[in-house]
């Protein structure tokens, strides 16, 4: 049995135009899902139906055999995580130790046991030293952090990423991007990332496509961005590997190769073999 | 020389205990007619430097000249509004600045606000929202029924409705999905290279610098640590590290390839020139 499977869903805001179209697909545990589409695609719309933000009228979703409806949705919660994408809306306590610690207080964790969860959860994001800092001192990558750790110490076994990167400076964005890998080779969290970053796309498990509301494509990244032209065509970008292979293609040399440093290699033996 | 940063310096909450020196004694010529970026981490100064560029933040210390106005430290300006009219300056997720009931009202505001007739200001209007793409039924719609990328480009709109002989753009790819980004940039390219504004950008998207601007300018802690080619810099591995700025993937790409023994001349600056002369050296 699949973690989440999602069957025959859809969607709309009016009747007019329907945001998610008849979308089926499962996640399995411990895996690490992309979802990407260009604005409009249903992205969010889908992420807000599996939360239960928005509810689900037509179709079902079950996360581990659990029905999302108005009766099990705070049971579901419990095990879910969110990180949204603007790292000043999230931030509730008035120190990142403050904030980490408010999902705790809620779960009704015992104060003694609290300092130690909180030191955990903010070594593992790499803020031990921040423990105190204000979050007009901190970042936008460094508040997204703390928003993961106090996300973490809940202990989920989903966490959903909503375009968690987007709104970083590059340094925020590695800094996010390098967690999230991180927690992706952990086999009891599954992640489910709604991201416009094609190079983070290439490091997940699977990779979903929507277009126009409707699953367009659902498979490994590599096979995903294969055919570039067919993502063009939803306006959807192709990572720079792919932009490499197609051009030497264009000049007539055949590279096989997943990455660059690959790719250079390659070369290195054509022009050896010549 | 269209403008001259002479040892200007601005400090915010002057005079206070938290006072902050955001630039520190800038000395810079920016060329006319080419796209220059201004890059630098979070915090280094690049908006409060872009702010001067139309007298929104006046220097503590220091001159500037913008065109033909000077504005000097301490004295008087009794040129802002023409100056602002030369010098477009379009803000951070400025999207949130629509105001008016209509696109067509939102885009004549800055026309009619710089003296022209009603019908000027809507023609200067529909003028400047087809050059952004914004399609004529759409003109009277509410600027929030729009997308988060048409809103931006009706603000914008609004700016070249002014027609500027400067446009300022502080981030005007953050937060817009990939197409969007792609619909910005060639934006901005056709205003430089077809209507020969000079362009200069504040960004965090090292690829989209190295790809579309000239020159870079890369602040920290409100002083200038370089400007120049763009493409010298971003050559440069000592000068990326110094600057803690990360390396475009066709310049990684590029270095591997000159590390392993292929020839690429200095034009090999974008794929289609690379491909081409890496394969010359695998056929022979």
């Amino acid at each position: 049995m699949s973690l989440i499977e999602i069957k025959n869903v859809d969607y709309s805001y009016n009747d007019t135009r329907k945001a998610v179209d008849g979308i089926t697909f499962d996640i399995e545990k411990g895996s690490y899902v992309t979802i990407i589409g260009h604005n409009g695609s249903g992205k969010s719309t889908l992420a807000k139906l599996i939360t239960g933000l928005l509810p689900v009228k037509n179709g079902s979703i079950l996360i581990d055999g659990l029905e999302v409806n108005e009766q099990n949705i705070s049971a579901i919660r419990k095990r879910l995580g969110i990180v949204f994408q603007n790292p000043d809306n999230q931030f509730i306590g008035s120190t990142v130790k403050d904030d980490i610690a408010f999902g705790l207080e809620n779960k009704q964790v015992e104060s003694a046991d609290m300092e130690g969860i909180i030191g955990e959860y903010a070594e593992k994001v790499g803020l031990t030293e921040y423990l105190d800092y204000e979050p007009q001192n901190l970042s936008g990558g460094q508040k997204q952090r703390v928003a993961i750790a106090g996300i973490l110490a809940m202990k989920p076994d989903i966490i959903i990423f909503d375009e968690a990167t987007s709104m970083l400076d590059p340094k925020g964005k590695k800094e996010i991007k390098k967690l999230m890998y991180d927690l992706a080779g952990d086999d009891t969290i599954t992640i489910i990332s709604i991201t416009h970053d094609i190079e983070e796309v290439l490091q997940s498990d699977d990779c979903i496509v929507l277009n126009k509301g409707k699953l367009f494509m659902h498979d490994k990244p590599q096979k995903v961005f294969a055919d570039a032209e067919k993502l063009r065509k939803i306006d959807l970008d192709v990572p720079f590997v792919e932009l490499v292979r197609e051009v030497f293609a264009k000049n007539k040399i055949k590279l096989k190769a997943h990455d660059l440093e690959g790719m250079v290699a390659e070369l290195c033996r054509y022009r050896s073999d010549h | 020389m269209p403008i001259s940063f002479r040892s200007l310096s601005y400090i915010y909450n002057k005079d206070m205990p938290y006072a902050h020196k955001a630039l520190d004694d800038i000395n810079l010529d920016i060329k006319e007619g080419i796209i220059t970026a201004i890059i630098g981490e979070t915090g280094s100064g690049k908006s409060t430097l872009v702010e001067h560029l139309n007298a929104l933040l006046l220097p503590d210390e220091g001159s500037l000249q913008i065109l033909d106005y000077n504005i000097v430290a301490g004295q008087k300006q009794r040129f802002l509004k023409p100056l602002r009219k030369d010098v477009g300056l379009v803000f951070q997720f400025s999207e949130y600045q629509l105001f008016e009931e209509t696109v067509i009202k939102d885009v004549a505001f800055g026309p009619l606000n710089f003296g022209y007739s009603i019908d000027e200001a809507k023609r200067r209007a529909a003028e400047a929202l087809k050059l952004v793409n914004i399609s004529e039924d759409l003109f009277e719609a509410s600027p929030l029924e729009l997308s988060g990328g048409q809103k931006r480009r009706v603000a914008i709109a609004g700016i070249i409705a002014c027609d500027p002989k400067i446009i300022v753009l502080d981030e005007p790819t953050a937060g817009l999905d990939p197409h969007g980004a792609k619909e910005m940039i060639a934006l901005f390219v056709s205003l430089n290279k077809e209507m020969n504004k000079t362009i200069i950008i504040v960004s965090h998207d090292n690829e989209m610098v190295y790809n579309y601007c000239e020159e870079t300018v890369v602040l920290s802690h409100g002083k200038i640590k370089y400007h120049g080619p763009t493409f010298d810099l971003f050559c440069d591995r000592q000068k990326l590290a110094e600057y803690d700025l990360l390396e475009p993937q066709i310049v990684t790409f590029r270095n591997a390839l000159i590390e392993n023994g292929f020839k690429l001349s200095k034009q090999a600056r974008t794929l289609d020139v690379i491909a081409k002369e890496i394969a010359e050296q695998v056929k022979r």
